[in-house]
């Protein structure tokens, strides 16, 4: 088997010589691979695309209890996708270091700030896609609704479909930021729900942590396309659920010793 | 060409690599020997830029493995063969470190034949047995046409005929210019694959050299139907021994001051009759590295 080893891919297959650096696309083609073509990987993304369908059912067969506009269909829609692309974020982030094939990666890409550059890559990627997914059955059961004979509103502007996108992207960067920080996948999957819960619960008694930490207010400005007097909470959100942990995450990873 | 100088790693106060100092030629298999535990993970995770040493340095054809712009077409690793993603397939295993290294994906078809794994390509990583990962690991090492490999415990899960395989692999590899470092617990195996030897204990190198050169001159193997004459006779000339098979002495060469010639000089001498006198054969390699080990130990404790 090994005579032929060498010779014959040296002479076919041989690569150019002095290779560059690997380029931020190729990571992030490799990352969306990864995130993509394992068996858990396509039932997790799969029970995303089930269960928008399944939830955007409900304001057709129970119309008396959904407002009949295109924004509270849409807004159905991300009801099911922010389950679970928290999720999809956070398994972007950790699943390699589960798996402990990140051993593998940090030596096929020793910079490993650029990885982790490729995995929030592809997790906005990802987003997106759900985002997409989601306006098609959106618009699916806007139709089934208008075919049953449903009056609808329908008004939607950029805004609305600009604070959809973006409220769906700031769930993933929310398993993202929690998953580069903690490096672990049943760890994150446990403090993002653990966190979100404490944070709805002391947002019942303190308005400061309602108004500024809890997303499910700050987000909901975002969806519902309510700027107006919210930017600096949101940003103030953003800063605590985003921007900061996935610093730190970063931090991290760069100093970790891989044993 | 693979080299480090005075690598040092502390966990939590404990100093798991002391200034190993290594240097692998190209075209050349080094053996890394140490028991379990000695620091041969480490050291070889420090050379590749997993663990931060302490002190110390390392290159690869001359760079730091990080500053390597594309570190998989210059070394092949096989570091941790249960480090694999248990949900991908072997073939898209190999598809990831082809397109990382950017090389043509038709290598990974050539690859999955050169380590008989085709008929399995698309079964799932966590359905093979240990000996498949081990071979899937050495085609992932492979794939950028590297000029170094890197190898921990290579032989671990093998079959008697895998490790036959991989030995005639990594003696082409080396043949035809690569460098390997391998790491092994098991003597007999790094000499059946090296040529050359770093033993390592309790984190520090304690010998280091060319596999011929060590065995050569590690020991003599000395017996006489009156051993007891023959002790006498080593002990009037102040040449060390110990007790060796049956009523043999193995006697150390202090550097080559003591060969076969002198101790036949010492028998004439004190009229010591002898019926055996020869280099220590290969398996007696074997006590020398557990004295190596053993000596390192005591130092400690002394110390």
């Amino acid at each position: 088997m090994t005579t032929s080893l060498f010779q014959r891919t040296f002479d076919l297959y041989a690569a150019p010589p002095n290779p560059g650096p690997i380029p931020f696309s190729r990571l992030v083609r490799v990352e969306w691979a990864k995130a993509t073509d394992t068996r858990a990987a396509r039932w997790l993304l799969a029970l995303v695309a089930v269960s928008t369908v399944a939830i955007m059912l409900a304001p057709i067969l129970a119309p008396a209890r959904f407002d009949q506009t295109y924004t509270s269909y849409l807004e159905v829609a991300s009801i099911a996708e922010v389950i679970f692309l928290p999720v999809v974020g956070i398994l972007m982030l950790t699943s390699e270091w589960s798996q402990r094939s990140i051993m593998t990666t940090f030596t096929q890409e020793p910079r490993r700030i650029r990885v982790v550059k490729a995995k929030l890559a592809t997790s906005l990627m990802l987003g997106t896609g759900a985002a997409v997914f989601g306006g098609v059955v959106t618009a699916a059961g806007l139709g089934l609704a208008a075919f049953s004979g449903q009056a609808l509103e329908g008004t939607l502007s950029i805004g609305d479909i600009a604070g959809y996108l973006l409220y769906l992207l700031l769930n993933v960067l929310g398993g993202v930021a929690v998953g580069a920080l903690l490096q672990s996948s049943a760890t994150a999957i446990a403090a993002y729900f653990a966190l979100n819960a404490a944070a709805a619960l002391l947002g019942t008694t303190s308005t400061l942590v309602a108004d500024w930490i809890d997303t499910a207010t700050t987000w909901n400005w975002v969806l519902h396309n309510e700027w107006g007097g919210h930017v600096s909470k949101i940003s103030v959100s953003v800063l605590f659920w985003v921007a900061i942990p996935i610093a730190a995450g970063a931090v991290r990873t760069l100093r970790r010793d891989i044993g | 060409m693979i080299t480090t100088t005075a690598l040092t790693k502390s966990y939590k106060h404990i100093p798991v690599v002391r200034d190993v100092s290594l240097r692998c030629e190209p075209g050349t298999i080094t053996g890394f020997l140490g028991a379990n535990g000695a620091g041969k993970s480490t050291t070889l995770k420090m050379i590749v830029g997993l663990v931060r040493p302490d002190r110390g340095t390392a290159t690869i054809e001359g760079r730091p493995f990080v500053e390597l712009p594309n570190p998989t077409r210059v070394v092949g690793m096989l570091l941790d063969a249960s480090a694999m993603h248990p949900g991908s397939s072997g073939r898209s295993t190999l598809t990831i470190a082809a397109r990382m290294a950017g090389v043509h994906p038709r290598r990974v078809e050539h690859l999955l034949d050169v380590v008989g794994l085709t008929d399995a390509a698309e079964k799932r990583v966590g359905a093979y047995s240990l000996g498949m990962r081990q071979r899937l690991g050495i085609a992932q090492a492979l794939v950028g046409e590297p000029q170094a490999l890197i190898l921990d415990e290579p032989a671990n899960g093998l079959d008697p005929e895998g490790i036959a395989w991989m030995r005639t692999l990594l003696r082409d590899f080396a043949d035809r210019g690569g460098t390997v470092l391998l790491s092994s617990h098991l003597l007999h195996e790094v000499q059946a694959t090296a040529d050359h030897l770093v033993v390592i204990s309790d984190g520090a190198v304690v010998t280091a050299g060319r596999l011929d050169d060590l065995l050569a001159s590690s020991t003599i193997l000395v017996r006489s139907p009156d051993p007891v004459a023959l002790v006498h006779a080593l002990e009037a000339e102040r040449i060390d021994y110990v007790t060796g098979p049956g009523d043999a002495l193995i006697v150390d060469v202090c550097g080559g001051r003591v060969t076969t010639e002198v101790l036949a000089g010492v028998a004439r001498d004190h009229q010591v009759l002898l019926t055996e006198l020869r280099q220590s054969e290969s398996n007696e390699l074997e006590q020398l590295f557990f004295s190596l080990i053993k000596a390192a130990t005591s130092q400690e404790v002394a110390a």
